[in-house]
This record gives structure tokens, C-alpha cells and sequence, in this order.
């Protein structure tokens, strides 16, 4: 199975640099949304300066999907055409910073801090892709255990540990039993992540069944090929805690048994919890893998909430003047190819909104559709 | 065969579903051209226009809208084409690679990026797939890449786009 043999090029609008505009534009993340923006800005002749937290660009392209998915290699030969041809600045382990904002994964590959105020100050525009990076919780009794992980907690450090060993630390699973919980694509990595650092015995739980699994059958099917354990029909409700030496760490996790119900709003069968049949998987380690949600910075401020239900009249434009918002961090988690597309229109809204306010020609600004709920399925 | 002549591979075996393809030609081509389904068995993979040889689409257009141009592309010509009430083109792809819009313009179809290539640009779907699983590539080449894996999960596919119906038996009559 060879990589295609036409590079990967964010910039793929125009054929080449365009004269500069003498206008620049800060992007804040270096995922699919904010490599789509720069490198569409790039076309235009903007000067574009993406900054990320992490220590490589690529966001979740890199650091939650495993290279046996997307070959790093070819997203790092894409930001080299950014940062080579077009001279897209890269500022990576910068985090743009709100003091009321949690810690989200990845924070501590950071190591500088640059305010926002500053940031609108020093650039024309600002492009907010900051992505999802707060997973969800198992929110059950015992949640917050020892050796119990996110999925994101958990894929992140085999990623990561090979730009920064000093501060990232892999979670060892070597002849331990790792018991995820979920059915999605990261759940999926997940699983075949503790097999291959030789977990003595991986299990999958779902409390649908393997029909309603976001990540297919065929996915199963390849997961059990490689010696794992498929269970479904139950969903976890209690970490049960060890004993002794094992006092604050994980022992097994308590599932109650399920059975499909009537079909819920997105089509599928629901799972609903049968209330006798109740059983203890023992377990060293548990990852919770059900997903991500989006906790951009300055949410209120920049009135995401508005932009989400298209309030606000200039598309993808947040309530600072100048500051734009695209993919997950608008939209929540979703696929790569919605979040290259929320960048791409949120860019040319971008430069339509430079480009007109110049003239002073704004109320020329023409309504574009709004991306509808349908194409950010 | 023009041996020169460069059509799109997606290999199946590579693809993630990850839609950046579909988002791109979106955004280049306003109605996307290439779409991601889904099988069954949950594999995600984008259906589109081979742009056979012989090209089925092209012997069953009843106006004449769909031609084979110089270069070996299946092109429309939205002027004959719209309006059709047959959408026989559709019916006829054996790859699900033609695909009703519902407006004015009522088929879309890939052009391999005609106006891109023109300018000395690779389709867009092509330069923005993470995957590395799309490839712009003559038919030999596209040959030589269908591996033993691709080909498995490109059987998948296609049963679901073309499912094989076996026909219930007849009725006894009496």
C-alpha cells in the first residue's frame, strides 16, 4: 500500500505564492482546520503565523491518530511546503492563554504563553482552531482512580513521547489487563495500542452491539483477529477499587448487562440497562474512550455560542472584530474532512471581511449559506 | 489505450473515511463530486468516477452529455445535460461514481479538476488526503497499486454500492 505520490498541500487553492498583500494573520492551532486556513491564506498572499501547543504541527492528525492511519511523514512533508514555499511561520509549543481555562491534554508540551489581546493587536486577522481536546468522562463511582485513563490521555503519550521524553511518560501496560471502554475509532487505537505494548489481555466493552459500533464490524473483526476480547451488551457502572496494596487503584470495573431498545434520534438502537444481571471484569487498567469534547479559550468572550447558531452576520466571524472561528472548537468533534472544510470557508470569510473592510465596502458583504448542520455530520 | 491518459486510484486498503476529499472537492467544485459512504460492515470509503475506457455513462446518456474528452476524462456538458428525466447515467455507472443533486443542476460528476489541471494543479482531492490513499496516476500505475488488501475491501464496497440481488423465486402459478 505506497503513499500517494503527490505531496500533501494545505495550500492546494492556487498553484503557487501569490505576491504578498502585506496583510498577516495569526492562526491558533496546527490541525486540519488551521493548516486548511493558512494554507488557503497563504494562496492570497496573506503572512500567516500558526501557533500550536504542541511541539509539531498536525494536531490530532498526529498526536491521537495512529501513524498506521495518517503517516506522519506526509503531514510534515505538507507543513514544509507552508513553511518552505509559502513562508507560513510555525510557533509551536505556544499556547495563546486564558487564565479561567482548565488544562486540556497537551498543555504540558507547551512552553510559551502568549496573550490573545496581544496576538489581535499584532496581526490583521486571527483565526481561532484551537479543536477538541477535553475528553468525557466515564462518570461513574470510581472514575477517578489510579491507572484509570481518557482515551486521548492514553493514545497521547505514545504519540508524543518520541518529541519529548523528558516530559511525557507512555502508561505501561506490559503484561497487564487493559479493559477499554467505547466503540469508536480512538477506542479502536486504543485497544490495539495496549496489544501491541503487550498487554497480556485487552478487552473492549460497548453497551450496544457490534452492529451499532461507530467503528464498524469490520474494525471488530480486525481487533479480534489480533487476540482481543469483543464484549458487548454492557455498560460499565462502578470502578471497583482494590484492596490492600492495591488501595486507590483500579481492581476491575462492575458492567450491568444491556439489551437494545427503541431506536433513539440518530437512528440507532438504544442500549437500555437490564437491572439483575450485574458482573466484576477484573482489570489493572481502564480507558474510557467515548470521546472528546471542545473547550476552546475565551468561549464567552468571543461569543461562541452565537457564531454556532449563525447570530452573528459575518460567517465564522466571533463577536471580536477580526477574530475567526473554524472546526471543532466551533463545531465540536467531528472528522478531519469537516474541519478542513470549516477552515477553508471560515479563510475566505476571513479575506473577503480584510479585503472589503479596506474599502470600506462592508455592506457589500454578500450572506454567504451558512455550513448547515448536514455537512458538519 | 493512450497509455498517458491519468485517472484517480483511491486505495480502499489505505482511506480512513476521514472525508477531507469530499470536503476539499466541496469547496472546490461547490456540489462534492467524490462522496464518502459507508458499508455495512462499517468500512468508510469515498465513491467516484473511475473514468473507464469504455464508459457506460457515456453510452447511456440519451443527449449526448456525457463524452469522452482528449485526454481520457469522462466529461458533462451541464447544458445538454440538465433536465433529464431518465438519469440513466446514474442508473448505468457500475461504480456509483454519477450523483444526483436534486437542483438545476442535475448530475455532478468528477472532471479530474479540468480547471486546475489546466493551471498545472493536481486534483484537490488528491493534494489534501492525509492518507496518502489518493492517487493521480495513469492505469498501469493504478494496476500496480491494487494490492491483494485493496482489492478485498474494494469487493466490500462495491457489493454495497451495487448490491447483488438474487432474485426471489417465481410464484407457482394455480
Amino acid at each position: 500500500m505506497p503513499i500517494s505520490g503527490t505531496p500533501m498541500n494545505f495550500a492546494f487553492a492556487g498553484s503557487g505564492p501569490a505576491r504578498t498583500n502585506g496583510r498577516s494573520v495569526a492562526v491558533i492551532g496546527a490541525g486540519p482546520s488551521g493548516l486548511a486556513a493558512a494554507g488557503f491564506l497563504s494562496c492570497l498572499g496573506y503572512q500567516v503565523d500558526v501557533y500550536d501547543k504542541l511541539p509539531k504541527p498536525g494536531g490530532l492528525m498526529v498526536f491521537g491518530i495512529p501513524a498506521e492511519r495518517i503517516p506522519a511523514e506526509r503531514i510534515a512533508q505538507g507543513v514544509e511546503i507552508l513553511s518552505g514555499r509559502y513562508g507560513v511561520r510555525f510557533h509551536p509549543g505556544t499556547k495563546i492563554c486564558d487564565r479561567r481555562q482548565a488544562d486540556d491534554t497537551g498543555d504540558e508540551l507547551s512552553t510559551r504563553c502568549i496573550d490573545l489581546d496581544e496576538l489581535v493587536r499584532g496581526h490583521d486577522a486571527v483565526m481561532l482552531c484551537t479543536g477538541s481536546w477535553k475528553p468525557r468522562r466515564l462518570n461513574i463511582p470510581g472514575d477517578d482512580l489510579k491507572n484509570v485513563y481518557t482515551g486521548l490521555a492514553f493514545l497521547f503519550p505514545i504519540r508524543a513521547a518520541q518529541y519529548d521524553k523528558s516530559r511525557m511518560s507512555s502508561i505501561d501496560v506490559a503484561g497487564k489487563n487493559v479493559v477499554v471502554v467505547g466503540a469508536g475509532f480512538s477506542a479502536i487505537d486504543v485497544a490495539h495500542g495496549a496489544l501491541g505494548q503487550g498487554a497480556a489481555r485487552v478487552s473492549l466493552i460497548y453497551r450496544r452491539t457490534r452492529r451499532e459500533a461507530p467503528c464498524g464490524t469490520h474494525e471488530i473483526e480486525q481487533f479480534e483477529a489480533a487476540g482481543g476480547q469483543w464484549l458487548e451488551l454492557v455498560t460499565p457502572i462502578r470502578v471497583v477499587e482494590g484492596e490492600g496494596e492495591r488501595l486507590g487503584q483500579v481492581a476491575g470495573i462492575e458492567c450491568i448487562q444491556c439489551h437494545l431498545g427503541e431506536p433513539d434520534e440518530d437512528g440507532r438502537r438504544s442500549a437500555v440497562p437490564d437491572s439483575c444481571a450485574k458482573v466484576v471484569l477484573p482489570a489493572d487498567i481502564i480507558v474510557g474512550a467515548i470521546g472528546e469534547t471542545a473547550a476552546p479559550p475565551f468561549a464567552e468572550r468571543l461569543g461562541l455560542e452565537s457564531v454556532r447558531k449563525n447570530e452573528i452576520h459575518w460567517l465564522q466571524m466571533t463577536r471580536m472584530d477580526g477574530v475567526f472561528v473554524a472546526g471543532d472548537a466551533l463545531t465540536g468533534p467531528s472528522k478531519i474532512g469537516k474541519a478542513v472544510y470549516s477552515g477553508l470557508r471560515a479563510a475566505q470569510s476571513l479575506s473577503r471581511w480584510l479585503t472589503l473592510r479596506a474599502m470600506s465596502r462592508e455592506l457589500e458583504y454578500r450572506e454567504d449559506a451558512p455550513i448547515r448542520r448536514e455537512d458538519l455530520r | 489505450m493512450a497509455s498517458d491518459e491519468k485517472i484517480l486510484f483511491i486505495d480502499y486498503a489505505r482511506c480512513i473515511g476521514c472525508e477531507s476529499c469530499e470536503s476539499a472537492c466541496r469547496f472546490v467544485h461547490g456540489r462534492p463530486r467524490i462522496n464518502m459512504t459507508r458499508t455495512v460492515g462499517g468500512i468508510m470509503a469515498p465513491v467516484y468516477c473511475r473514468h473507464c475506457e469504455t464508459a457506460a455513462c457515456v453510452k447511456g446518456c440519451t443527449r449526448g452529455a456525457l463524452m469522452k474528452s482528449a485526454d481520457g476524462t469522462v466529461l458533462l456538458n451541464p447544458v445538454l445535460c440538465a433536465g433529464c428525466e431518465t438519469k440513466n447515467c446514474i442508473l448505468a455507472c457500475p461504480f456509483g461514481g454519477i450523483f444526483c443533486t436534486g437542483l438545476e443542476d442535475a448530475v455532478a460528476k468528477c472532471d479530474l479538476c479540468q480547471h486546475r489541471r489546466a493551471m498545472g494543479m493536481a486534483p484537490a482531492c488528491v493534494e489534501i488526503c492525509p492518507c496518502g490513499a489518493m492517487h493521480f496516476v495513469t492505469r498501469e500505475e493504478a494496476q500496480a497499486l491494487a494490492s491483494p488488501e485493496y482489492e478485498a475491501a474494494h469487493k466490500k464496497v462495491m457489493d454495497h454500492v451495487r448490491p447483488v440481488i438474487v432474485p426471489l423465486p417465481r410464484r407457482q402459478k394455480g
